[in-house]
């Protein structure tokens, strides 16, 4: 980033004002009227709103788009070879175990499988784990932390353009599979319409939650990817499945009370879960959830604060 | 913000506003008779009564060429005899000559009974039926332009005193002929009552709930749809049953025949929470039913996957009833049958 630059990050100035070195952010800038009014630094919702703006075409623009573009695009995919199939006449209606289903019970069944057990786990993973991973690996983090802000707010600004790059392509996505997949089997668009709308609500909340707690994460550990795939793809599977309290300790348990589908059985595991059954109520669910991204947050604001970050040369 | 971002912003904003505005049409009911629904409302629907308790259809034609049923007669051993009766008797060929039928259960009458009607659609010798009727001792009379074949029973059985001849209560049955190729059979109040209704009375199709459910039934070869409280009563589940079945208000069950046949249950319940608890039962029922054929693969291959689902206050199971249950089904019989010869015949006691 270069001094000469627009900065988009540091409070605004008279464009006439003389660009400062990062190591002098902290000093009141010279220029017109500077002298008399000291810059202050900007508010924490201001400052995480500039960050959010930077880091939206940064997220939306970077390799990792490719892969997200990737995972959302594989139930579209599976949704038009569906349609297609259909459309010639070729294999007949769409089974589940054996048992002939309408379009409404697959799209229930991919939202379930797909989406909530698999693409929101992995979205919040690789971007939550790097929403500050990514500014030490590429050496850049010193740019954002010289400025007159906090960091927290660099991480919840980052959190925020998370937020809104992973639910503006997963959330279209999942409405055009709605288009594809429901019609299926004579399946009704207008009777799944309530379920849509719950369900775009409970991947949003899921990717939230699961973006906070990667966030922390990622502000926690030194690998965070891989401890954000066994807590995912380890953790959670195996909890979810015993008996006691142990499942109260995943994003799963409260995402899944809040599914307006019934679970489809996925083998073992699903006949497990079935027998140990114990979901909290929508309501209970929700404000854990809510409590959880307030939580994991906080955290990892706070452990981004006090960190020191170590650049290898 | 770049303008690139801004584009892509506004890309997935108009793709999310788009699809749930089709969403959105639909469920208002823009497209939902339409495009999406299900089945065309059958035309005899104007039969039956707005407070009918359970609605039922059968496409004949496609059961009884369907290739499950040939199956199913190599199973149960049956014979063209009876068939054959019938039609020398009546003319109808039942395998040809019947397109579909719709028949229903009506409310509780004034005598608290429930009376029924069936109503079925082919092609039938209007002629040779009321000859072999009158034969029979049954009447022909016209009511509302339409023929009405009845069999009354206004005679007082030998020991009634009830009911002294000329006052016992018409529980006949009747046949009407409806149209060209349509007929309807039932009880003769209910009859006259189906005639009156398709003449502008209310009938089903103003039933909201009901023909809700009648929409989702697609192009089924079978179905079936009510008021779950009325099959309760009229089934009579044993109590120690029926308290625990969690409150349902609709059921409705489809299938489609075909080489086996799959079938759809549903239920609409009172709450969610009455539909989880019935989801938990089936769960329950479903792994029950697993560990009990899991050791055994003959029984593994007549135990059908059930695949359970359904939204919100909705429960519904699936399950297909394949070529290779029914082939195993023949196997478990004929190898039952052997077992059977095999063993000694008991000698009478001494």
């Amino acid at each position: 980033m270069s001094d000469t630059h627009f900065d988009p990050i540091a409070p605004a100035v008279p464009p006439a004002a003389p660009a400062v070195p990062p190591a002098a952010m902290t000093v009141p800038p010279a220029g017109p009227g500077a002298a008399a009014a000291p810059r202050q630094a900007p508010p924490f919702l201001s400052a995480a709103m500039r960050v959010f703006d930077l880091s939206l075409g940064q997220m939306l623009w970077s390799r990792r788009t490719i892969f997200l573009g990737l995972l959302v695009g594989s139930p579209l995919a599976l949704g038009i070879l569906f349609r297609v199939l259909e459309m010639l006449g070729v294999g007949g209606d769409v089974k589940m175990g054996g048992a002939a289903v309408s379009g409404p019970t697959v799209f229930g069944g991919m939202i379930w499988l797909l989406y909530l057990r698999f693409i929101v786990p992995v979205l919040g993973i690789f971007y939550g784990t790097a929403l500050i991973a990514d500014e030490v690996d590429d050496k850049t983090i010193t740019y954002l932390f010289v400025r007159p802000i906090s960091r927290s707010a660099i991480l919840v600004g980052k959190y925020l353009a998370y937020l809104v790059t992973t639910v503006f392509v997963v959330l279209p996505s999942v409405v055009i599979l709605y288009l594809l997949v429901v019609p299926l089997g004579h399946g009704s668009l207008a009777e799944s319409f309530p379920a849509l709308l719950k369900d775009l609500g409970l991947l949003g909340v899921g990717l939230a939650s699961y973006g906070a707690l990667f966030a922390l994460i990622g502000a926690l550990f030194k690998y965070p990817l891989v401890t954000g795939l066994v807590f995912a793809f380890g953790w959670e599977q195996i909890a979810l499945i015993l008996p006691g309290y142990l499942r109260r300790l995943t994003m799963a348990y409260y995402l899944q009370a809040l599914v307006p589908h019934a679970m489809p059985q996925d083998g073992l595991g699903g006949a497990l879960q079935a027998l140990f059954r114990d979901v909290p109520s929508p309501t209970v669910s929700l404000i854990w959830l809510c409590g959880y991204v307030v939580v994991f947050l906080a955290l990892a604001g706070r452990i981004v604060e006090r960190r020191e970050y170590v650049l290898e040369q | 913000m770049t303008a690139k971002t801004r584009y892509f912003l506004f890309g997935s904003v108009l793709i999310l506003t788009v699809g749930l505005s089709i969403g959105l049409v639909a469920f208002y009911g823009g497209m939902a008779g339409s495009l999406f629904a299900g089945q065309q409302s059958l035309a005899e629907l104007k039969y039956v009564p707005a407070d009918a308790a359970v609605v039922a259809y059968a496409n004949v034609r496609e059961v009884m060429n369907s290739q499950m049923r040939q199956r199913l007669r190599q199973v149960d051993g049956m014979t063209d005899q009876g068939r054959s009766e019938f039609k020398d008797q009546t003319g109808i060929d039942i395998e040809q000559d019947i397109d579909h039928v719709v028949a229903f259960m009506g409310a509780k009458g004034s005598t608290g009974n429930r009376s029924g009607l069936v109503v079925a659609t082919g092609r039938f010798d209007q002629g040779r039926l009321e000859a072999l009727a009158i034969e029979h001792g049954a009447k022909v009379e016209q009511y509302k332009g339409k023929k009405l074949v009845s069999a009354l029973a206004d005679k007082a059985h030998p020991g009634d005193t009830a009911h002294p001849a000329g006052t016992a209560p018409e529980a006949s049955m009747a046949v009407a002929f409806l149209g060209p190729n349509l007929v309807a059979m039932g009880g003769i109040d209910m009859v006259r009552q189906s005639i009156d209704r398709a003449g502008g009375s209310t009938s089903v199709q103003g039933n909201a709930d009901l023909m809700k459910l009648v929409g989702e039934m697609n192009d089924a070869s079978v179905w079936a749809v009510g008021n779950f409280d009325v099959f309760r009563a009229e089934v009579k589940l044993p109590s120690e049953v029926s308290d625990r079945i969690p409150s349902i208000t609709w059921f409705s069950a489809s299938g489609h025949v075909n080489g086996g046949m799959q079938a759809t249950v549903k239920a609409e319940t009172k709450d969610k929470e009455a539909a989880d608890n019935l989801r938990d039962i089936i769960r329950g029922f479903t792994a029950l039913a697993r560990m009990q054929t899991g050791s055994n693969p003959e029984l593994q291959k007549l135990m059908p996957d059930i695949q359970l689902g359904g939204d919100g206050k909705i429960v519904s199971v699936s399950f297909a009833l394949t070529t290779e249950m029914l082939d195993a089904i023949v196997a478990a019989r004929g190898a039952a049958g052997a077992i059977k010869k095999s063993q000694p015949k008991p000698t009478a006691k001494q």
